[in-house]
């Protein structure tokens, strides 16, 4: 598999801090793969983002040392908005997302193809079929600032989808939905995986990300702890101990361990805890 | 068609002008004003007064009338303070009047019309310049008439701010007033009202900033091309008739001002 992103020994420090942000971070982003990012709040997951997407250094300042490659190409050799075409960045906070220049939602999704210097016909094109896709295409009309946060997370998030980078790299985008919310959400980012785009979710719903992630990457006190495939890291009981919040059913096959229940695998979606739980009830049935 | 939705149409043909064409109405308007406020008669700058009754002319003809005169209260309440204020307090020239404790000088007299009826001309003319023209029109065709897009960005969003600020302010303003916070009465209760629920608004105003500057960047802001709009700004047609009528009356304003001058 190529790999979209790397980080080499990466550390960063922001502006007048002396602890770092991040620390001794090493690892590959392969291209076409669904990477979760858990972690506490404060052990640097937005930091984590601003690396990949060069806003740290380049915005924020700050100290970098090691390098981060986006497409082989370190961040701060990039030119000013390049890195914009081929990482799609959506932030934690919605409502500064707005520009501030459109009254519409559509003209607001429109807004950074009219950057890119698209046609108007294909702006119409595109844009429609982002906002069927994310469901937003009863608010066209409306005003951004006067949506829900739900609503704006939603057309945030349209707003980068339109531009159709290979890369996203999304931050919390679901802290202000409803649950049916974050599942179209969901569904929304496994459709941009079938189109083979590279994501990094930063997501504190571990269920959901139990069910569509490729990867996990665990972040603590600005080091990433664990990284590995979805399976593997979020049946580690260990993390626990961190307060890594794990998947309902990892926590409870962990309980039904410690009253002598042990399963054979670490369920993490409700489809194998149910299929693992069946197998072991057949297998007693089948002993009496 | 959803472009089509987007797009702003005008039946009057005065407020259908292309906007920079607006704008160099206002700019000869002003220039006229500038002129005939240097014409004293009696000492008086009165040529300005008739001269302002333009403004409702146009306003009628661009079919804004009635939102051009509700505007204007509130700019007229503003020129009176200020023709008080000024026509009372200032001394010097010849004493026209005095009733009681109250001198009107002839210099008082004259600032006082001068600057209260020139707050109205310039004013008037930039109520009726934004009541026929959208500020996205304006920013569009600033735009194709060469104005960099990071400037015309920086205009748009601060209007749009402004407006935002009012509509927070007045949210935050019933939430005071709902803790007890005087926020009805005299100016000086309203002010002290004021004041301290800007803070808040500021305050988010200026952390978000950093946010807002790269949520843009990620919208392709700064890619160096050609941008497009969905937004059309489009000729009316008149353009060339209306400037040309500015000219002329501008040009006989400019003549005649400059005749007064070298005739003895
Ligand atoms: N702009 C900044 N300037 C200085 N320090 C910062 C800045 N942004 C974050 N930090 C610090 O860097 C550390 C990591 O923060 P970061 O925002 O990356 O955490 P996070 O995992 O995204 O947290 P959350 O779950 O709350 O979003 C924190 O200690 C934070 O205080
Ligand atoms: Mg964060």
């Amino acid at each position: 598999m190529d790999t979209a992103i790397e980080f080499k020994d990466v550390t960063y420090c922001y502006p007048l801090t002396k602890t770092p942000a991040v620390k001794n971070l090493s690892f590959k982003i392969e291209k076409g793969k669904f990477y979760g990012v858990i972690g506490a709040n404060g052990s640097g997951k937005t930091t984590l983002c601003a690396l990949m997407r060069g806003f740290a250094p380049d915005f924020y300042k700050g100290e970098l040392s090691g390098q981060v490659l986006v497409n082989g190409k370190s961040t701060i050799d990039y030119e000013n908005g390049e890195l914009a075409l081929r990482i799609g960045y959506v932030f934690q906070n919605p409502f500064n997302q707005i520009s501030g220049v459109k009254d519409s939602v559509f003209e607001e999704i429109a807004y950074g193809l009219e950057n890119l210097g698209v046609e108007p016909l294909e702006i119409e094109e595109r844009v429609v079929t982002i906002m069927e896709k994310t469901d937003i295409l009863h608010l066209a009309e409306k005003n951004p600032f006067e949506l829900s946060g739900g609503q704006q997370q939603r057309v945030a998030l349209a707003a980068i989808l339109v531009l159709g980078p290979d890369i996203f790299v999304i931050d919390e985008p679901t802290s202000q939905l409803d649950p049916e919310g974050t599942e179209s959400i969901f569904e929304i980012i496994k459709a941009m995986k079938k189109e083979q785009k590279t994501i990094i979710l930063v997501e504190h719903k571990v269920d959901l990300l139990a069910e569509s992630a490729d990867e996990i990457l665990v972040m603590a006190n600005g080091e990433l702890i664990k990284k590995g495939s979805t399976q593997e890291v979020l049946s580690d009981i260990f993390l626990m101990e961190q307060g890594i919040q794990l998947p309902q059913m990892a926590i409870l096959s962990n309980k039904l361990k410690q009253l002598g229940i042990g399963l054979p695998v670490t369920p993490i979606t409700e489809a194998q805890a149910t299929e693992v739980l069946q197998k072991i009830i057949k297998k007693k049935e089948g002993i009496q | 068609m959803w472009i089509e939705k987007f797009q702003i149409k005008k039946t009057n043909r005065v407020a259908a002008l292309y906007p920079t064409t607006k704008l160099w109405i206002v700019f000869f308007y002003s220039v006229c004003s500038l002129l005939l406020s240097t014409v004293n008669i009696m000492g008086i700058p009165l040529l300005i007064i008739p001269w302002f009754l333009v403004l409702p002319i146009l306003a009628t003809l661009s079919g804004v009338i009635s939102q051009f005169l509700k505007a204007m209260k509130k700019a007229a309440i503003i020129a009176i303070f200020i023709f008080l204020v000024q026509t009372f307090i200032i001394p010097g020239g010849d004493l026209l009047f005095h009733f009681g404790i109250l001198y009107i000088y002839s210099d008082g007299l004259h600032t006082g019309v001068s600057l209260s009826v020139s707050i109205l001309n310039i004013a008037g003319a930039f109520v009726w310049l934004f009541q026929t023209t959208e500020m996205k029109e304006l920013s569009r065709a600033l735009e194709d008439k060469g104005m960099n897009y990071k400037a015309s960005y920086i205009l748009l969003s601060t209007m749009q701010m402004i407006d935002l600020m009012g509509r927070n302010s007045k949210i935050i303003m019933n939430a005071q007033r709902a803790r007890g916070v005087e926020t009805q009465g005299n100016l000086f209760v309203r002010a002290k009202a004021f004041f301290p629920s800007m803070v808040p608004l500021i305050l988010s105003a200026i952390i978000s900033s950093d946010d807002r500057a790269l949520a843009l960047s990620s919208k392709g802001f700064e890619i160096k091309c050609k941008k497009t709009h969905i937004l059309n700004v489009e000729y009316s047609g008149n353009e060339t008739l209306a400037m040309v009528i500015c000219i002329i009356i501008t040009s006989i304003v400019a003549i005649g001002r400059v005749l007064l001058w070298i005739l003895p």
